[in-house]
């Protein structure tokens, strides 16, 4: 059952990340990256101090949220689209940076992080916890975005220069946005952390962002269930294809043709996901073009 | 002070990897500034051109005058399809950056896993070997493979120069680029632009992919890496400025060279995304700013 | 009168295209100034230069004295400039009454911290702007669209969604840009009264319009511009009756 427990922590990641790009409209892509921090603080700070795990997490979460406020202030001072480009950049610098000091393990990962819980009941009581920080999860996100906090942010989604207007400042919503999306995720890297107790850089690359990208279209943007539709589905179905006793040199291309088949089709034909309204015709606001940059003369 | 010959030396190898990285961010930013999008599909071109001459030289036993030609045809017409299939379906649909982004990346990984399927994950070259003749000229080696390969780059560089200015294709793509909506109304077809910047990508990329494969082993996975150099140059040289991308790569790849000099060689790869830092947050519209694209109105004005 | 908005040697160009040439302007507390000149003339670049998406290359834009033109967009809104848009621009995916909702200049629903700590006090919020929204609603004959969505209303009353908006921000300097195009009937009736009346109230009312009449019955001046010069600023009966302008105006 530790596939429940990566499901659980997916579902933490892919909520987070649809808080970004499906409420916020915000095109990122270094989601993994904040995971990582998190995931890295948390390791190394269980490893050299005494720190409670609860503790460690924290301070991972914390610096997840600095590094993206750093992230979303520089890159959106640019433009919105800048960000893409920013965050991809900023995941890749950072993941080669861990690669290249001792003091994270390197490129052979960091190994050895403390047990915290042990013995038979571990895989359960880790399931747990992970399944009540996603129902949190879900929980917080979908309360952020009821009410006149959630109005103003579908309103910058719909037409982000008539609710500049008005007064709002787009700025920071984006980038409170942002910081709540990858704090989240540092929480999940945290977990991730203490259960795995190794840690790598190829596990943050840009295939984890393709990973978390089509949960989250998948399952369908800037809705509270589709991220968790999504994460289920796409731990789930490999399981199961496991099945099938494939070769592991064909099992992985093949598992990752079948996804990403699916994320073009569904991308063409039904842009909503599994979850969002139905029809060809409907298009999750994030995934539409508003720009009237250049209106009158 | 290190020898002079041996700076010399460094600038030479130097420039003869950078030709390769210099052609792919040309094709990159001359993608970027005529349809506006970050065409990460481009990884996927650059997986197709590979393992098409890989196939063509080692499988089928073709000779390189088949096998690279056919190559580039190849590239060319798949970048053609993901702009007819793809890229105009999502234009017409209103889409945003996000889609676009979703779409060519996804793309991309779709095509490496097929290649990784069909050819696995170890490295491969092209050539089992290459030897070809050194000269010592002035105390630099300077092989006979090296100065094909910046002849090649060179002449590829040149001919688009050319293409850009003097023929009439090459006009409309710079229209496009400026204001599509604009070069519409003048009779200009955006989709032509586009589908030419296509085949241009496709055959700037397949000699670079030839570059490369030559001497270096490549996996499914080395197209990822390398679209990040060409995102950097594209950045570094700023949008809209296709040759200044080029010069920047081939400054950042003899950057690199250098360093060896200074730091361990483990560095090298983290200088560059040194350089992306700084790029990103210095210098985000590049070293000099860019011509404004000017975007028309979308109501008539009043 | 009041001065409310003053432009100095406004000038702004787009690469080769200048936009705006040594604009000299200003308008008072209840006049309603009509900007007219054919089409490219750089009417509503005007309107983005004063309401703050661009930032002119010289010059200087005064709002009741106080310059704003080092000001970002948002800023402008709060110090009490609304607008229209050409192209309406309503929040699509929202009802008449939540797209007023968004409009007030200070609304503490939108602050994190708020949402976190103050939930009374974002309650009592939400009733006032309501209840303000009812108002302007009721004004235009539109109470009973409070909640429908934006885009099932028909065009006219979408207009007039874009117009109450504005009303929302009770600030001192409202630009409509091309409110009449498209509106025929009872909704053009509407909209010459609630302008007339927010200016007889003391705002400042600025108005881009191509239709003449609309411009002859509302505007108290108006100013012709061309190639983004002012040509000419009068009266509107000074301005219509010069041959030279009815000949920029009609002959492009």
């Amino acid at each position: 059952m530790s596939v429940a427990v990566m499901i659980a922590i997916f579902i933490i990641l892919a909520s987070s990340y649809n808080l970004v790009i499906g409420y916020g409209g915000l095109a990122t892509v270094a989601h993994p990256i904040f995971f990582a921090l998190g995931a890295y603080t948390a390791g190394l700070l269980a490893i050299h101090t005494g720190l409670s795990a609860p503790l460690c997490i924290a301070a991972g979460a914390i610096v997840a949220i600095a590094a993206s406020i750093l992230l979303a202030a520089s890159a959106l001072r640019v433009s919105g689209d800048y960000l893409l480009i920013a965050s991809l950049g900023f995941q890749l610098g950072l993941l080669q940076m861990i690669r290249n000091f001792e003091w994270t393990g390197g490129p052979g990962g960091l190994t050895d992080i403390p047990s915290t819980i042990t013995g038979a009941a571990r895989t359960p009581a880790y399931l747990a916890i992970c399944g009540a920080v996603a129902a949190a999860t879900v929980a917080l996100i979908a309360w952020i975005v009821r009410g006149p906090y959630g109005r103003a942010i579908t309103a910058m989604r719909d037409e982000e220069l008539a609710f500049t207007a008005l007064g709002r400042n787009a700025m920071n919503l984006k980038i409170v946005l942002f910081a709540i999306g990858c704090g989240i995720a540092g929480i999940a890297g945290g977990l991730y952390a203490f259960y795995y107790q190794y840690l790598s850089p190829e596990q943050f690359d840009v295939l984890q962002s393709a990973t978390i990208l089509t949960m989250v279209v998948l399952g369908g943007m800037g809705t509270t269930w589709g991220p968790v539709v999504g994460a289920a589905l796409l731990l789930a179905i490999p399981q199961a294809i496991t099945f099938l006793d494939l070769p592991p040199a064909i099992m992985a291309p093949a598992q990752g043709i079948i996804f990403t088949g699916l994320v073009l089709v569904f991308l063409f034909l039904r842009p909503s996901g599994l979850i969002g309204t139905s029809g060809r015709g409907a298009m999750p606001a994030a995934l539409g073009v508003h720009d009237h940059s250049g209106e009158g003369t | 002070m290190t020898d002079p010959i041996v700076l010399l030396q460094i600038l030479w190898t130097g420039a003869v990897t950078a030709s390769s990285y210099v052609l792919l961010t040309v094709a990159f930013s001359l993608t970027q500034k005529v349809t506006g999008l970050w065409n990460f599909a481009q990884a996927g071109t650059m997986g197709v051109a590979f393992y098409a001459m890989y196939f063509l030289l080692n499988d089928m036993g073709q000779p390189l005058f088949i096998a690279l030609p056919a190559a580039a045809i190849l590239a060319g017409a798949s970048g053609i399809a993901t702009e007819v299939w793809g890229l105009d379906v999502l234009r017409a649909r209103s889409s945003g950056n996000l889609t676009f982004f979703i779409f060519t990346l996804i793309l991309a990984e779709l095509i490496i896993y097929i290649l990784t399927l069909l050819f696995g994950t170890e490295p491969q070259t092209l050539f089992p070997s290459i030897l070809s003749p050194v000269h010592i000229i002035g105390g630099i080696a300077i092989g006979d493979w090296d100065l094909w390969a910046v002849g090649i780059s060179v002449s590829a560089l040149v001919a688009l120069q050319l293409f850009l200015r003097v023929s009439n294709d090459g006009q409309f793509l710079i229209a496009v680029a400026d204001n599509a909506r604009l070069a519409e109304l003048y009779g200009i077809s955006a989709r032509r632009a586009y589908c030419v910047t296509a085949a241009i990508a496709g055959v700037l990329i397949t000699l670079a992919m030839y570059l490369f494969g030559a001497r270096s082993g490549i996996t499914p996975n080395s197209p990822m890496e390398l679209i990040l150099t060409a995102v950097i140059g594209t950045l570094l040289g700023g949008m809209g400025r296709v040759f200044m991308g080029g010069l920047a790569s081939l400054i950042l790849a003899l950057i690199q060279s250098y360093s060896v000099l200074v730091i361990g060689s483990r560095w090298q790869n983290l200088l560059i995304y040194g350089f992306l830092f700084i790029a990103i947050v210095v210098f985000p519209r590049g070293i000099h700013l860019p011509r404004r694209r000017v975007r028309l109105p979308v109501a008539q004005p009043g | 009168m009041t001065e409310i908005l003053r432009l100095t040697g406004v000038c702004k160009a787009f690469g080769g295209i200048v936009v705006a040439d040594d604009i000299n302007l200003s308008i008072d507390a209840g006049e309603i100034l009509g900007l007219i000149g054919p089409n490219g003339a750089g009417k509503t670049s005007l309107f983005n230069l004063i309401s703050g998406v661009v930032r002119p290359d010289a010059g200087r834009i005064m709002l009741q004295g106080a310059p704003i033109d080092g000001m970002p967009l948002y800023r402008r809104a709060r110090h009490g400039i609304a607008r229209t848009w050409q192209n309406m621009l309503l929040f699509t995916s929202m009802s008449v009454m939540e797209n007023l909702l968004i409009a007030p200049r200070d609304y503490p629903g939108e602050s994190a911290l708020l949402l976190a700590f103050g939930r009374t006090a974002i309650w009592r919020a939400e009733a006032e702007m309501r209840a303000r929204g009812m108002a302007i609603l009721a004004r235009m004959d539109l109470a009973q669209a409070a909640d429908t969505m934006v885009t099932d209303l028909p065009f006219g009353h979408q207009k007039l969604v874009g117009l109450a908006r504005t009303l929302m921000n009770d600030g001192a300097l409202l630009l409509l840009d091309e409110p009449m195009a498209g509106v025929e009937g009872a909704a053009y009736e509407t909209m010459q009264r609630i302008v007339r009346e927010e200016a007889a109230s003391g705002r400042a009312v600025c108005v881009v319009e191509h239709n003449v009449s609309f411009i002859k019955d509302l505007c108290t001046r108006a100013v012709f511009m061309a190639q983004g010069r002012i040509l000419q600023t009068g009266s509107v009966h000074e301005l219509l009756a010069s041959e030279a302008l009815t000949e920029l105006y009609f002959g492009v």
